[in-house]
């Protein structure tokens, strides 16, 4: 088997945290992973070898305090060192902004990333069209500063809609206008 | 009911404030007013303030003192339904859940539709698993309170649960066309939820007319195309079932379940249709790794050859590290391996001589320099996994010659002495990788594991340590973090150094992040009905139901019985390690 991507469900959470803990100095208690998993089940995905085991996820969510401008939020996202250059971070971010547009009308994504980790900063400007907003001094509890970081989601609502056409042409009848999914 | 000791204006005046104190968490304020109350001596004993009086004390951490409290309000006023339900709240609190059902059923004797008191039943209950318990309070909620959403859902779970499909689909039904659903997620969530009920009681088809009446109001794309991808399936709609996963294929090329689910689709019957189906998917979306990935899992002899041949050179010119750990699970079929290791020397003989992959192409433009490095580390990997230590050895040792500073052949070097049973030489090249890349973690926790395999613990936490909060231990750190990999590595080694005691509080301490996940379900119960996340509630549930089957759980309650074992074997005489004893009965005892 191949690494598989697919939508993280709750029997993915211990794994997730074990990858997480692992990968990175950010960590939370099982408490925080099933606040993701009951709130937005569609956000979270995780990329798994062909044991079952989580090589890399990414933990979303929905920021709540702005209905009308509904935007998603990435908590965490680690590919072990293992598993890296397959493209496999992508790939995830890619699967969740589109489920936050298709589930919860996000207009944009926004995230944070140490300012010394240049890896994932050319990752986020440079594959997934990240742009910082701003610097948020001592984010980290090292007293690392933060980039927040936003990336514009209208690319997935014209690829929605580009999907819905094409399929219509087909005669195809599986992709629906949910009202949740025409805000845009 | 009333108190059998009512207080007059004033005193309950003082004695609402106190409940208000506690709904605020003002606890101070209320131990005030409570004892402005039992300072009147005609007050001094009544029971409904003494035992909020305990409550109180409890939130602050008096544990003992409350108990006293409310145990005494009690005595004083046996048929007060406030007494009951608080003495009923302090038990929980102390996770005595049995307790306090008894305690909540007795307040409900003498105020039996008090829906606060119904609801802390109802939620005890569902973490007991006490269903028809559950079954019945909701029923009661349900009835008292018909205009409130979460009456409706925790009555339909409660039969779903109970695996009563129909009364819950009913509910469900009768709920769905009620005003009170407005916001378009949540109907969405909701008529999932009702479709996983249909889909488990077993009909099949009426889980497909109920999507297809309803799919255009479910935002969940995903869900629904996948749930139509099964049920047709299961009801041998096999052309239709194709063209679902197909339309999931388009979304997401890197589900390979996907694809299994397409070839039985296609109702494939040689492994030639699947690898035609993978290439035909290889050349629609030539960037997505599944279909080039899976192709080698079907192809076999000379089609496998050609195919590995450029799935090789494509990642050995790229430089792809997980190369070797992607193709590793092909290794069970000794005609591939024998392949895959033709191949990879003729790469490097070829290489070294002229800087091509083979003799062919020496007219064209040369490879990077690091394509052979990637292929002596190919070949570490492919030795070691085949038990060659030593030609393993000798290809790392090549690699770092040619570029001493990549910290994956350290890690791949450590690996191999770790496969070969020495230790020591593992982790004394972890550590060198770990060395060479200080703020990454994946090596540094990889470093700490292997320290703790060569019984280093202290080196394992200081290891450990730079990746923790500063000012706090770090095994403390890790361990409110859940850290169990960790625990469970620091158990066994301690268990190797005959340090019985330390292993087990570290296997209790595994064993406490359980309970606490089990305990972390509570809040879930309400909080899910509002959010109308149903279908993962229930996936909560039915996880948390099984959750010490997990194999980290596993591992580190062998660990215990392993150690429980040996001391019943050979107890432990030797007065001067009493010590080891008091800490082990420490770790039993908490």
């Amino acid at each position: 088997m191949s690494i598989n991507i697919r939508c993280a469900t709750t029997d993915d959470l211990l794994n997730i945290q074990h990858c997480n803990l692992q990968c990175l100095p950010e960590n939370y208690q099982m408490k925080y992973y099933l606040y993701h998993a009951l709130s937005w089940p569609q956000l979270s995905y995780v990329a798994e070898d062909e044991k079952g085991r989580i090589v890399g996820y990414v933990l979303a969510k929905m920021e709540e305090d702005c209905e009308d401008n509904p935007h998603g939020h990435i908590t965490s996202l680690a590919v072990k060192r293992s598993h890296r250059r397959l493209g496999i971070a992508q790939k995830l971010m890619n699967q969740a902004s589109r489920a936050m547009v298709e589930c919860f009308g996000a207009k944009y994504v926004s995230l944070h990333v140490r300012r010394s980790n240049r890896a994932a900063l050319n990752l986020y400007t440079s594959s997934l069209q990240f742009e910082v907003s701003e610097v948020e001094p001592k984010y980290y509890a090292d007293g690392e500063d933060a980039y927040a970081m936003k990336r514009d989601l209208s690319s997935f609502y014209l690829e929605k809609n580009a999907t819905k056409e094409k399929t219509n042409k087909d005669g195809n009848t599986h992709i629906h206008t949910g009202r949740c999914c025409d805000r845009s | 009911m009333p108190s059998s000791n009512p207080l007059p204006p004033k005193e309950n005046a003082l004695f609402k404030r106190i409940l208000r104190c506690y709904e605020h968490k003002q606890y101070k304020n209320g131990i005030k007013f409570a004892k402005q109350i039992l300072s009147n001596p005609k007050f001094s004993e009544h029971g409904e303030t003494l035992a909020m009086k305990g409550l109180t004390l409890n939130c602050l951490g008096r544990k003992e003192e409350a108990y006293d409290h409310v145990r005494r309000g009690l005595r004083n006023d046996l048929q007060s339904h406030v007494c009951w339900h608080v003495y009923g709240l302090l038990q929980r609190s102390d996770k005595k859940y049995d307790e306090a059902i008894k305690c909540y059923r007795n307040a409900l004797k003498w105020d039996k539709d008090n829906i606060q008191i119904l609801r802390d039943l109802s939620l005890l209950q569902i973490q007991m698993r006490d269903l028809e318990g559950y079954k019945d309070t909701r029923y009661q909620l349900f009835m008292l309170r018909p205009t409130q959403r979460a009456s409706w859902i925790g009555f339909a779970i409660s039969y779903h649960l109970l695996k009563d499909y129909e009364t819950a689909l009913k509910i469900l039904d009768t709920f769905r066309n009620s005003p009170m659903i407005c916001y378009d997620y949540e109907h969405s969530e909701l008529l999932l939820y009702q479709n996983m009920v249909i889909q488990e009681s077993g009909e099949c088809e009426q889980a497909l007319k109920h999507l297809d009446k309803y799919s255009d109001q479910i935002c969940d794309k995903i869900t629904v195309k996948e749930t139509y991808g099964k049920l047709r399936l299961q009801l041998k709609q096999y052309a239709e079932a194709a063209q679902v996963y197909k339309e999931l294929l388009n979304i997401n090329p890197e589900n390979t379940t996907y694809y299994a689910r397409l070839a039985e689709a296609e109702r494939h019957t040689k492994p030639e249709e699947t690898l035609a189906m993978l290439q035909r998917y290889e050349d629609l979306f030539p960037r997505a790794l599944a279909p080039r990935r899976l192709q080698l899992n079907y192809a076999i002899g000379d089609e496998f050859k050609i195919l590995v041949d450029r799935y090789l050179r494509r990642g050995l010119h790229k430089g792809v590290p997980p190369l070797f750990v992607n193709l590793r699970s092909l290794y069970n079929d000794q005609q591939k391996v024998d392949t895959v290791q033709s191949l990879v020397l003729e790469y490097k003989e070829a290489l070294k001589a002229h800087g091509h992959f083979s003799d062919q192409e020496k007219d064209n433009p040369r490879e990077p320099a690091s394509a052979l490095l990637w292929t002596y580390y190919y070949l570490a990997q492919h030795y070691d996994h085949l038990g060659l230590t030593e030609k393993a050895l000798n290809e790392i040792d090549a690699a770092i010659e040619h570029t001493p500073t990549l910290i994956e052949l350290f890690v791949t070097k450590g690996r191999i002495y770790k496969h070969a049973g020495n230790v020591q030489e593992a982790y004394k090249w972890l550590d060198e990788a770990q060395g060479l890349d200080t703020a990454d973690r994946y090596i540094n926790s990889k470093c700490a594991k292997y320290m703790l395999r060569a019984n280093l613990i202290k080196e394992a936490e200081e290891t450990c340590g730079k990746f923790t909060r500063e000012g706090v231990l770090a095994m403390e750190n890790l361990n409110e973090m859940q850290c169990m990999w960790i625990q469970t590595e620091a158990a066994n080694a301690y268990k190797r150094l005959g340090k019985y005691g330390e292993a087990l509080k570290k296997c209790h301490e595994v064993d406490r992040h359980f309970s606490e996940i089990i305990e972390d379900q509570f809040d879930f119960h309400t909080y899910c009905m509002r959010k109308m996340t149903l279908r993962s509630y229930v996936g909560l549930l039915r996880l948390e139901d099984v959750l010490r089957a997990h194999p980290f759980y596993f591992k580190a309650a062998k660990c215990a019985v392993e150690v429980y074992l040996r001391l019943h074997d050979e107890p432990l005489p030797d007065p001067t390690q009493a010590q080891e004893i008091d800490t082990e009965l420490v770790a039993r005892g908490s």
